[in-house]
């Protein structure tokens, strides 16, 4: 009886995979025409190069609209925010998308990813880290965001994980080695003023906005024990940024740019940064890895420092058992008013398909790739452990297991964060520690 | 009841274009105006009238008065040195002095760039480590000077671009002006014994006023809007201390998402821009009623 059960249960089990095998197709949508927006990035640059294969694949049009970053983002916003219907497919962060999800202005992509006749049977949506399917999931309950949940709100395109880079030509001429703590990235940053005085020991990013705390600051803050809100059954209850833990890690942290960081680290961001890493005008950074790879990659002109720079986990607090490492998302979300669910859905899972995202990253421009089959195959292991591209691809596994979002979901998360760089600048202007921490604190309370 | 003639009621029709133009000026700023007594952030599904929440906040917020402080200080400074140098360029280029020769279509060319370009210059240029700037001034033995980069030094850096892209415009108006002196009682004077000084002073600044003054209303509406250079270089920093209402509104309505709170920081500026244009244009009459 048993056995006749297992019989029917085989049948069954083949007769439904077939019938949804069947159901699935890529032409479904043939001779649909769908809006992609993206920012100018090497990201898009992989998609848009495979965007015919994509189109024969399937009879989907795309007119893929990029712009330069600094007017993207608050077009991103207004577009989606506005339910102006234009895009079908908006690349974005997470960050952002907390913002734009709680007055449903995106599309809960869990009912396509749940639907097998609207998802292709070898996506393997479980094949995408878990640290960025998590990041990209929550749930919101009246107009808050509340962190894991089930609503999926975006997919992972590509990402970022925060590591120490550094010049191994510069170091490695005074026999220098990457510092692990914060105290010690300090010693280093005073030994390289000595030895290398025309140098900026650290290129540090110090802008008035909250991309200047994601990458160094909250990487190394984590290690101390910092976290930005306190939960409290499911809830935020309060900030932890003025805990003991958060003032020890802003005295060290501030230490370290007074000794480390450029004299226009209020000004730097993102640019400044690569600029000065990959010229040879500083020695470190605590940022993206990914920029690290590009500026390894050979270019003919030569123009690339290709092989100079090198890899490490990012500094700790002094005794920390590990380090830590906080993730940017690049992801592709789908507004609510887009008239085109399906043919923009059947792009976004072509555009994190395992074969994009190897051939992306084959390409050298997809990376750091999202999903683990990737990083498993012989094809990438073989491209990115090439030796202009040093200890990349070991140090990325090395990090990847820590690697995760430091930040709380939350609606309204930049005016805290935006606030807290505000904050970072004032301390390094030399206000108190303390009292600026505390009058933080009490400006994030005010607004929970 | 007046009946209009079939004339008048076609003069009526032609103007009606310009009308509904207006309305839709008008109805823009209300709206603006609307939004900034409600709650309205990007992305909440809902909207509420708050009334004057948003002025309460802001009037409890010692940011709000700080950055009143550093617009209003922003504006007076720049546009008067704006001025003065514009006094002194375009007396010099009513001569005929050799770099006033070379220098009259030159002076134009900071005015042509857009602001955005400007700024993004002056940032490269201001760099203290690798700038420009800090070069030059290092030939002649001087430590490098931390312009857009400290607290202390930010807001006059900006100022100094400001003077930079916009004194043309007064030395092209001013100059306009002095061109227009009467020649006549310039030479009366000169002949009753009046110095340079004294001609200058008595008999072109009074002519070259109202001129001024009008330049002035321009600039002061202008620097009170002032969001290009600001953004373009310090956006707001380091620490606030160039966070000028422009820069205040921008984050918080495209930053912080608030745009009810941004709107209401703009509505206060208008208020500011309305105050500041009026009392020049007050000034104006008076200058212009001297002259007369």
């Amino acid at each position: 009886m048993k056995k006749i059960k297992i019989f029917f249960s085989a049948i069954l089990f083949s007769l439904i995979s077939t019938i949804a095998l069947a159901d699935f197709d890529w032409k479904k949508y043939a001779g649909e025409k769908i809006v992609f927006a993206y920012d100018i990035h090497p990201y898009v640059d992989a998609l848009v190069e495979k965007l015919p294969e994509f189109e024969a694949l399937t009879g989907i049009k795309v007119d893929a609209q990029i712009f330069p970053d600094d007017v993207y983002w608050n077009k991103l916003n207004l577009e989606i925010t506005t339910d102006s219907g234009a895009w079908d497919v908006a690349g974005t962060g997470v960050q952002p998308t907390w913002d734009t999800s709680v007055g449903n202005h995106n599309v809960d992509l869990s009912k396509f990813l749940n639907d097998p006749s609207m998802t292709s049977p070898d996506y393997d949506y479980n094949d995408i880290y878990p640290s960025l399917r998590s990041a990209m999931t929550w749930d919101i309950k009246g107009e808050e965001v509340v962190g894991n949940g089930n609503g999926v709100w975006g997919l992972p395109h590509s990402f970022e994980n925060m590591n120490l880079m550094y010049r191994n030509d510069i170091l490695g001429k005074h026999n220098i080695k990457p510092p692990k703590t914060l105290p010690e990235l300090t010693a280093t940053c005073k030994k390289l003023k000595q030895v290398e005085p025309g140098i900026t020991p650290m290129a540090l990013r110090g802008v008035n906005f909250w991309s200047s705390v994601h990458t160094a600051p909250a990487s190394i803050a984590k290690s101390y024990g910092v976290v930005d809100y306190v939960m409290k059954d499911g809830k935020i209850a309060d900030t932890g940024l003025d805990s003991k833990a958060s003032i020890k890690f802003h005295k060290d942290y501030v230490a370290m740019v007074k000794e480390c960081a450029a004299k226009s680290w209020p000004n730097d961001n993102w640019y400044q940064v690569v600029d000065a890493l990959t010229s040879g005008n500083a020695a470190m950074a605590v940022d993206a890895n990914m920029f690290g790879f590009w500026n390894n990659i050979k270019d003919p002109d030569g123009k690339n420092p290709s092989g100079k720079i090198s890899f490490a986990p990012p500094p700790t607090a002094p005794g920390a058992k590990n380090f830590e490492s906080n993730i940017w998302i690049w992801c592709i979300t789908m507004p609510s008013a887009s008239k085109k669910q399906g043919p923009a859905w059947y792009f976004m899972q072509w555009a994190t398909s395992k074969k994009m995202v190897l051939d992306g990253a084959m390409m050298g421009k997809m990376v750091n790739p999202i999903r683990k089959s990737t990083w498993d195959s012989a094809d990438w292991k073989k491209y990115a452990n090439q030796p202009e591209f040093n200890n990349y691809y070991d140090t990325f596994m090395e990090v990847q297991d820590r690697a995760e979002l430091f930040f709380t979901p939350r609606y309204g998360f930049g005016e805290a964060m935006n606030a807290w760089s505000v904050a970072m600048q004032e301390m390094v202007n030399g206000r108190p520690v303390e009292e600026t921490l505390k009058e933080l604190a009490g400006s994030i309370r005010a607004g929970i | 009841m007046i009946k209009q003639s079939p004339e008048r009621s076609f003069k009526n029709f032609l103007i009606l274009p310009s009308v509904i133009v207006l309305l839709c000026f008008l109805f823009v700023f209300f709206y603006g105006v609307y939004l900034s007594f409600t709650d309205l952030k990007l992305g909440k599904p809902t909207i509420n009238f708050v009334g004057l929440k948003n002025y309460i906040y802001l009037w409890k917020n010692p940011l709000f008065w700080k950055s009143t402080k550093l617009t209003i200080y922003f504006t007076l400074v720049a546009v008067f040195v704006q001025a003065l140098l514009g006094i002194l360029l375009a007396k010099l280029f009513s001569t005929n002095v050799f770099f006033a020769k070379i220098f009259r279509p030159i002076i134009l060319l900071p005015l042509v760039l857009p602001p955005m370009s400007v700024a993004l210059m002056w940032t490269t240029m201001m760099n203290p480590e690798r700038g420009v700037l800090n070069y030059f001034l290092g030939l002649f033995g001087i430590e490098p000077f931390m312009w857009i980069s400290q607290y202390s030094t930010a807001m006059l850096s900006v100022i100094f671009i400001d003077v930079w892209t916009y004194t043309p415009f007064f030395t092209l108006i001013i100059y306009a002006g002095l061109l227009g002196v009467n020649q006549e009682m310039k030479e009366a004077a000169q002949e009753a014994g009046a110095g340079a000084w004294i001609t200058f002073w008595k008999i072109e600044l009074p002519f070259m006023m109202p001129y001024v003054l009008i330049a002035a209303v321009f600039r002061i509406i202008e620097s009170f809007n002032q969001f290009d250079i600001f953004i373009g270089t310090t956006g707001g920093g380091p620490a606030k201390a160039t966070t000028v209402y422009s820069i205040y509104a921008y984050i918080q309505s495209f930053q912080n998402l608030n745009f009810g709170r941004g709107t209401a920081i703009l509505f206060v500026n208008w208020w500011l821009v309305l105050i500041g244009a009026l009392i020049t244009i007050k000034l104006y009459q008076i200058a212009r009623n001297r002259v007369s």
